[in-house]
């Protein structure tokens, strides 16, 4: 056999590998940039505008911290936070509350219902946002369906006037649109969570709460926590909800961020709040991760 | 699946609690429906009669049509525009790995952490500080950002599942890397492709916490369906809305047949690979 | 554990999934200490068998006794037994010694003596100071291994495993085989096996209990179902067996005979078949071949079909002369020994090395 000739001109082994994993990479490029100027761009100047100057649903020019001022200095702001904390909290409560039996009938117990009940619970998610909240105005106002309901079974004599535009409307409005969000995070998180692993438990001597505490809950926390933030701030920046169903007590931050852009015309007032309401709910992700690495249950590493 | 013993009834109450969920969500966009057929002009109980005339009425109304029209032309935009730079943005995050890549995923993911009412505000500004007049041109940019990252999250996951191997025996056989995307890949993922283009045209159809603060004097269906929502009080606005989910229904039970599609698909190309259970 | 509580009884177990009958009447008692195998094909039912034992299948009828106690309606979580599965199932959230103490902290057992027993059972398992590693860092072989101290770590009396190194490669199995062995030894626990490998079978077990569609076809020690299996299926299936029709018959000198590949060979002693069809079972390794032709010894004469080096020796297929029947013979290797393809050969055996076994006739 023939010895190997060498031609004396080796392709450098850096260049081989910047090409296979950067070229790839330039496909992302138009797409990148969009996102680029469209999203990363205005974020930006949106912050940046907490610190200029109002003008009238406008702003100029000298940096002034007096937008943070006004926010923190406003008492309707204080309300407002603590009312969104309020029914953020409790919504996301009731959303993970319900998703989780919710996604564990799904995993383990649903057997051919699985698809069709995945569907269903998919579909409600795409069946228009402002419908939904719509739709829970007519059922829970005096002429509603709960109130004729109730009437014509005779349990009440007039119709029940706490059901609607108050903070329970609200978040009933809010775990409505939020659930099938929550049930599919977790339903993910129950994916790698074979039976065999709860079978193992059982068989080990653990009971159900015990299964529970010991395998599950520990092995479902991230999905969990990250989904009960999420929904958390999406309720607390919610603006439409409040303003069709909310009433006075059911106001939510988001309606008075939003209120200082289209109406009151304070546009660093409104980047302010949203700015504080960010770096709150960045604070609160970073201490849930942090709990998580502690507990070692952040990063779950699932041998198959 | 074994029988655990007396999780049985554990799992009759999860059960119950799934079918009264359901009831939960369903009910109450079936009251709306219901609704916009009703005879008379009330929107609560009794319920006297169908009639078809709320939907006539909605037809006629051409402010309606011109909204319709404007959330389809939207739509159509976003969704076209997503499919072509969505899929070759996928297909390089999913073909790549290097720490940039990382990097990049996390901006092209971040969008959807955030709530719509920021990305809306953050455009507002931005538009009006560069003199761009807010228009339905302005919302279908808007509506690129919120639905790209929905787009990728679904094509790279399938993009990611495909077994590597075919793309290598395509490469081996002697095809360049933009045949191996036409001639392979793409006809292994479109039904992926598709079911996210559906998914991404529904989501720009019913869009409305963005598009509020970026529309200029035009409408969209979703914004026709707010302003209806703080004058009128009668059925018509339950039609609208039931039109609305009828279309974004459609498109998302589309996506979700795409998807199973692929799946088994899959599933029976590899019976070698799959794993007992 | 007194020594009874290591004793299990299986008493008139059937069971059925809808309209399908998994298991049919099995009854069978395994002696405590003992290691016994459930070997069969996939689906025959064993698999369903040790469910039931474990608790996580309830029969649709009979009991399972443990010990002296019926625990036919205990729950998982109650009984003395333990079960290491097919995969691992290592708890993800938990390093190895934590998923070693599994077991102990839901019992509340005191915390030294946790510390000490995962020590213990580790070292048992030979996997002494992996205490802080995590179930990803491990190999498959190292998983198992865990798996089977974290029920070990218990002390159970009775042990059920469900074919634990299957997903293992070839070296690792017969590696864990004689760690399996080992650790059955050093605990005198009582061990129920299941597995389809009867290479796997013959090694480890006291006893093998053959099953072939949900019902036992022959319980007895290796050496029994290997050189006197009870049925066809049971030849064919625990070691490689020749099992070819023939008609038993007397001999002019009053000997039996049977007639079989055009010829007759002497019956084997003991047969117990007197005349008529029958089964003959015959292994690859009693075959003996030689060149066909003069001075050749007497026997059936056949033509090799195929041979195949297996390193100790060949394996060869033989036609047999003017039938269809072919047979499959081990000859140890000599050298310069192997026989041509094609060339024609004398086929003899050991009259006492073959089994004979009823036949239906017309029933091939």
């Amino acid at each position: 056999m023939a010895d190997i000739v060498h031609t004396g001109r080796a392709t450098p082994v850096a260049w081989q590998e910047a090409a296979t994993t950067v070229r790839p990479l330039l496909l992302t490029l138009p797409a990148a940039l969009g996102l680029l100027v469209f999203f990363v761009a205005p974020l930006a100047a949106f912050l940046v505008y907490s610190v200029l100057t109002a003008g009238l649903f406008s702003v100029t020019g000298p940096l002034t911290l007096s937008a943070y001022g006004r926010a923190l200095g406003t008492e309707l702001n204080g309300v407002l936070a603590a009312n969104s904390a309020l029914i953020g909290l409790l919504a996301a409560t009731a959303t993970t509350a319900f998703a989780l039996p919710i996604a564990y009938w799904l995993r383990y117990a649903a057997g051919r219902w699985q698809l069709p009940v995945l569907f269903l619970i998919t579909a409600s998610m795409f069946a228009s946002y402002l419908v939904r909240i719509y739709a829970w105005r007519t059922i829970l106002g005096a002429n509603g369906v709960i109130n004729r309901g109730l009437e014509s079974l005779g349990l009440v004599d007039e119709p029940l006037g706490f059901l609607l535009y108050n903070r329970f409307s609200v978040t009933i409005a809010l775990v409505h649109i939020f659930l099938p969000y929550v049930v599919l995070v977790l339903f993910a998180g129950f994916r790698p969570l074979s039976p065999a692993l709860l079978e193992s438990a059982q068989d080990l001597g653990a009971d159900a709460w015990q299964r529970w505490r010991r395998v599950i809950m520990p092995l479902i926390a991230a999905p969990a926590a990250t989904s009960f933030l999420f929904v958390l701030i999406l309720s607390a920046s919610d603006y439409v909800t409040p303003q069709l169903i909310g009433g006075t007590s059911g106001l939510l931050l988001g309606v008075q961020i939003q209120a200082n852009f289209k109406a009151v015309g304070d546009w660093p007032q409104g980047a302010a709040i949203s700015f504080l309401m960010l770096a709150a709910f960045v604070a609160c992700y970073g201490v849930t991760l942090l709990g998580l690495r502690l507990l070692r249950l952040d990063r779950i590493r699932w041998v198959s | 699946m074994g029988e655990l013993m007396q999780g049985s009834l554990r799992s009759a109450t999860a059960g119950a609690v799934t079918v009264l969920a359901v009831l939960f969500l369903v009910l109450p966009l079936a009251v709306v429906v219901l609704f916009s057929f009703h005879e008379t002009a009330s929107l609560s109980f009794p319920f006297t009669g169908f009639s078809l005339r709320w939907y006539e009425s909605v037809f006629a109304s051409a402010e309606f049509r011109e909204a319709t029209k404007n959330s389809l032309i939207v739509a159509t935009a976003v969704s076209a525009t997503t499919l072509v730079l969505g899929s070759l943005a996928a297909y390089g995050l999913s073909r790549s790995d290097s720490r940039v890549r990382d990097a990049l995923a996390l901006i092209f993911f971040l969008p959807i952490t955030l709530p719509g009412l920021f990305l809306g505000l953050g455009l507002l500004v931005f538009f009006v500080g560069i003199d761009i007049k807010l228009s339905l041109a302005t919302v279908a940019i808007a509506h690129f950002v919120y639905v790209l990252p929905y787009f990728l999250l679904i094509a790279k996951a399938a993009l990611d599942r495909m077994d590597p191997a075919i793309e290598e025996a395509a490469a081996d056989l002697g095809a360049g890397p933009w045949t191996v995307f036409f001639r392979v890949t793409v006809p292994q993922v479109w039904p992926v492709l598709a079911g996210a283009t559906s998914l991404a045209f529904a989501l720009s159809f019913d869009e409305f916490v963005i598009t509020f603060f970026v529309i200029g004097p035009q409408s969209t269906l979703p914004l026709y369906i707010w302003s209806g929502l703080r004058r009128t009080i009668d059925p018509s606005i339950n039609t609208i809305s039931t039109l609305l989910m009828v279309v974004t229904l459609a498109l998302f039970a589309i996506a979700f047949a795409f998807t199973l599609r692929t799946e088994r698909r899959r599933d029976r190309a590899v019976p070698a690979l799959q794993v007992p259970a | 554990m007194s020594d009874d509580q290591g004793r299990l009884i299986i008493d008139a177990v059937s069971h059925r999934y809808g309209r399908v009958a998994a298991l049919r009447d099995i009854t069978l008692a395994v002696e405590p200490g003992e290691f016994v195998t459930l070997l069969g094909p996939s689906g025959c039912g064993k698999t369903t068998l040790l469910r039931i034992v474990a608790g996580f299948v309830q029969p649709s009828a009979g009991r399972i006794l443990l010990g002296a106690r019926d625990v036919t309606r205990v729950p998982p979580h109650r009984r003395p037994v333990n079960t290491v599965f097919q995969r691992p199932a290592l708890f993800p959230h938990l390093d190895v010694g934590e998923n070693v103490a599994f077991g102990l902290r839901v019992s509340g057992v005191p915390e030294s003596e946790i510390v000490r027993r995962v020590g213990d059972a580790l070292a048992l398992v030979r996997l002494d100071g992996y205490e802080r590693r995590r179930s990803h860092e491990l190999s498959g072989g190292q998983m198992q291994r865990v798996a089977l101290a974290r029920v070990l770590v218990g002390r159970p009396c009775v042990l059920l495993l469900d074919e634990p190194l299957s997903a293992l490669d070839l070296a690792i199995r017969l590696e864990m085989e004689v760690e399996l062995r080992r650790v059955h030894r050093e605990t005198g626990a009582t061990f129920v096996y299941v597995t389809h490998d009867q290479r796997e079978a013959l090694a480890l077990s006291d006893r093998i209990v053959v099953f072939n569609q949900g019902r036992v076809e022959q319980v007895g020690t290796p050496q029994e179902i290997y050189h006197a299996p009870a049925s066809p299926f049971a030849a064919r299936f625990v070691g490689d067996a020749n099992v070819i029709p023939v008609e038993v018959a007397r001999a002019s000198d009053g000997n039996t005979t049977i007639i079989v590949g055009g010829g007759r060979m002497p019956a084997p002693r003991g047969a117990g078949i007197a005349s008529g069809p029958a089964w003959l079972v015959l292994r690859p390794e009693a075959i003996r071949l030689s060149p066909a032709g003069a001075g050749a010894a007497p026997g059936l004469l056949g033509s090799i079909e195929d041979c195949a080096f297996r390193g100790a020796g060949h394996a060869y297929r033989i036609a047999l002369a003017g039938r269809q029947d072919v047979l499959k013979a081990e000859v140890a290797a000599a050298p310069g020994a192997q026989l041509p393809l094609g060339s024609t050969v004398t086929i003899h055996w050991d009259a006492a090395a073959g089994a004979l076994l009823q036949r239906e006739p017309e029933k091939q």
